[in-house]
């Protein structure tokens, strides 16, 4: 039955590649045989606003294309996270670009409210010097876990920051290993096909940036993140 | 590339069909590579969202397999160029949606008339009017009985992107054998997401493909050599329209039983069946597997074919369980088809519970929480149905 499968969301700003990423996800898990279903929140918007992607993967048929919670929650944005409230339930994990949004206040049973981040893997947070960060919108149901990884900072400072959703990319396979990183790699260059042909260097650079989201997020789930309501 | 002439060799299907090939693609692709392996030769189409692709691909694809493409001014030149094609011997189709739908009323209704073999795609957005671009199930009766006449077209409403690829292929057969124009019956989802397919050449499944052939500008001498070329959708006496109509219904009557399909399942021992159509058919298999999991006794019944209706199919399934909730995107589209099906004999047995969502999707948590609150006894029988 469709529960024992994965329900994913993504959302963020229009232009953030959010519907690329979402794409190449579903393309992984194809070709890893398995059923894939992606579905683009779409309106009469070209650009600008919030842009949502749905996907599902697993053994079993899908139903649905939409469906009412995801097991993973993707967000890149404050606004887009507003958007997705209503696919949060307890089973529900939240990854973010912390580089974006500041990490969220949580209110835990047994200490009550505290601020925590996950640790950058690159330890790029303490390096910033005024935080400009979106604050991360109040989140009304109890989750599973938290995960912020600061891709748009890992972009800019190390690879290029058009790679961003990139490496949100791999850290969404990774997160539940939804797909595995090779496939990951096989999709992307399915579904990019023509823009790696006439530049076959954003291949290195694509595939590297899913590298360091894959291992971000190999990272990020050893450890265990508190489950407080927010 | 349209002033190219195609060559016989090119008419056949497309080389690279042969086989089987799995693919992951949108619902609009799924339509053109469908079109192309029923041997389409040319698309006339106006752009509307969320159908727009399938003029996109189509275009792209085209010139490849030696196939036309032509964007005219609006839906009705679309729809009339089509059936300018196919009377000139060419396998024309079109692809619409919303308000393209409604211009597309009076070539469908030639086509009904002329029995012309048209076929076209309807990917369904939200309405009335401009409404959205995005999704909904309320052109159901505006692809059935849009035109004035008596709604001779057969549509198929698929459920998922094989289904797509079937179907569509399926209404180029259909269209040519039976000669009534044939509607492929998609939404915006089906239409935008992407999920997998298994191509495959009809031929090669023996799909019965008819040939086509020109019904204007033929050789010979009218009355001497051949019979007259006289298609008529205009008549001066009112007995003579009947005289010519009459045999056109009962051709249509005659058609529906070995035409309707449906897919029906989870019947045994059922005390609630759940019917929809299309994408949310899908929603509705998906909950009545999740709720059979847990020994709640709930079935499903998916009309394929919306038009002509599998009327006894249904009757069937509701003579043995007069329960059934009847979930769409529509504000009572398909329960109104199933009040027509199942006539006066289970009118006063029949309990029709509903779950309308206009221009909404419908998701399977929805369909399992609705069925479980009627077998809770927590909803009440719906008694506007009848007046919708």
């Amino acid at each position: 039955m469709t529960l024992s499968n994965k329900r994913i969301v993504m959302g963020g700003e229009g232009g953030q590649g959010v519907q690329a990423a979402a794409d190449i996800l579903a393309q992984a898990a194809y070709e890893e045989g398995k059923e894939a279903l992606y579905i683009p929140n779409f309106g009469i918007e070209q650009r600008g606003g919030v842009s949502l992607a749905f996907v599902q993967v697993g053994e079993e048929p899908i139903g649905s294309p939409k469906f009412k919670y995801a097991h993973l929650i993707v967000a890149l944005s404050g606004r887009s996270l507003e958007r997705l409230q209503g696919y949060i339930n307890e089973e529900s994990i939240i990854l973010y670009d912390s580089s974006l949004l500041a990490p969220p206040q949580v209110s835990d049973e047994v200490i009550g409210w505290q601020c925590y981040d996950t640790i950058a893997p690159e330890a790029f947070a303490e390096r910033r010097l005024t935080d400009q960060r979106q604050s991360f919108p109040e989140i009304t149901s109890k989750v599973k876990h938290i995960y912020g990884l600061p891709a748009s900072e890992m972009a800019q400072n190390k690879l290029h920051p058009r790679v961003a959703n990139i490496i949100i990319l791999g850290a969404t396979a990774g997160v539940m290993e939804i797909v595995q990183l090779e496939s990951t790699k096989k999709a992307l260059e399915t579904r990019l096909e023509n823009k790696l042909k006439r530049d076959p260097a954003l291949k290195n650079l694509n595939f590297r940036a899913l590298e360091l989201g894959w291992e971000a997020a190999a990272r990020m789930i050893k450890r265990p993140v508190s489950t407080g309501k927010i | 590339m349209i002033n190219q002439p195609v060559t016989q060799e090119e008419k056949l299907l497309t080389r690279s069909l042969e086989g089987e090939k799995r693919a992951f693609m949108y619902g609009n692709e799924v339509v053109v590579w469908a079109a192309l392996a029923a041997g389409a030769e040319f698309l006339f189409g106006y752009p509307i969202t969320p159908q727009n692709e399938v003029m996109h691909y189509w275009s792209r694809l085209a010139p490849r397999y030696g196939r036309g493409f032509l964007q005219t001014e609006d839906e009705l030149s679309a729809g009339f160029a089509v059936l300018g094609g196919i009377m000139a011997g060419a396998r024309c189709f079109s692809a619409t949606a919303g308000p393209g739908t409604v211009l597309f009323q009076e070539p469908l209704s030639m086509a009904e008339m002329m029995r012309i073999p048209m076929v076209l795609v309807v990917q369904q957005r939200g309405g009335p009017s401009t409404a959205t671009v995005i999704y909904s199930q309320q052109e159901v009766f505006l692809t059935i009985f849009g035109g004035n006449g008596e709604g001779l077209r057969v549509v198929y409403s698929p459920g998922s992107h094989q289904e797509m690829y079937d179907l569509t292929i399926k209404a180029f057969a259909t269209a040519w054998e039976y000669r009534f124009p044939t509607l492929v019956l998609g939404d915006g989802y089906q239409a935008k997401m992407r999920e997998p397919v298994t191509l495959y050449d009809p031929r090669e499944k023996g799909i019965d493909l008819k040939p086509t052939f020109p019904m204007v500008g033929l050789k010979g001498v009218p009355g001497v050599d051949r019979e007259p070329a006289h298609w008529r959708n205009a008549f001066s006496v009112e007995e003579e329209l009947y005289e010519v109509l009459k045999p056109i219904i009962d051709d249509f009557h005659r058609a529906a039983p070995s035409l309707s399909e449906k897919e029906e399942g989870f019947l045994e021992g059922v005390e609630l069946i759940v019917v929809a159509h299309g994408i949310v058919g899908r929603s509705v298999r998906s909950a009545v597997r999740e709720l059979r999991e847990k020994d709640i006794p709930v079935g499903f019944f998916r009309p394929i074919t919306l038009r002509p209706f599998p009327d006894k199919d249904i009757k069937n399934v509701l003579t043995a369980c007069s329960r059934l909730l009847v979930v769409e995107s529509a504000q009572g589209q398909l329960a109104k088809l199933i009040r027509i099906a199942i006539g006066g004999e289970l009118e006063h047995s029949l309990k029709m519970y509903t779950y309308f969502r206009p221009g909404l999707g419908i998701t399977a948590e929805e369909v399992v929480q609705e069925a479980r609150a009627i077998l809770n006894g927590e909803r009440e029988k719906d008694a506007s149905v009848a007046l919708l």
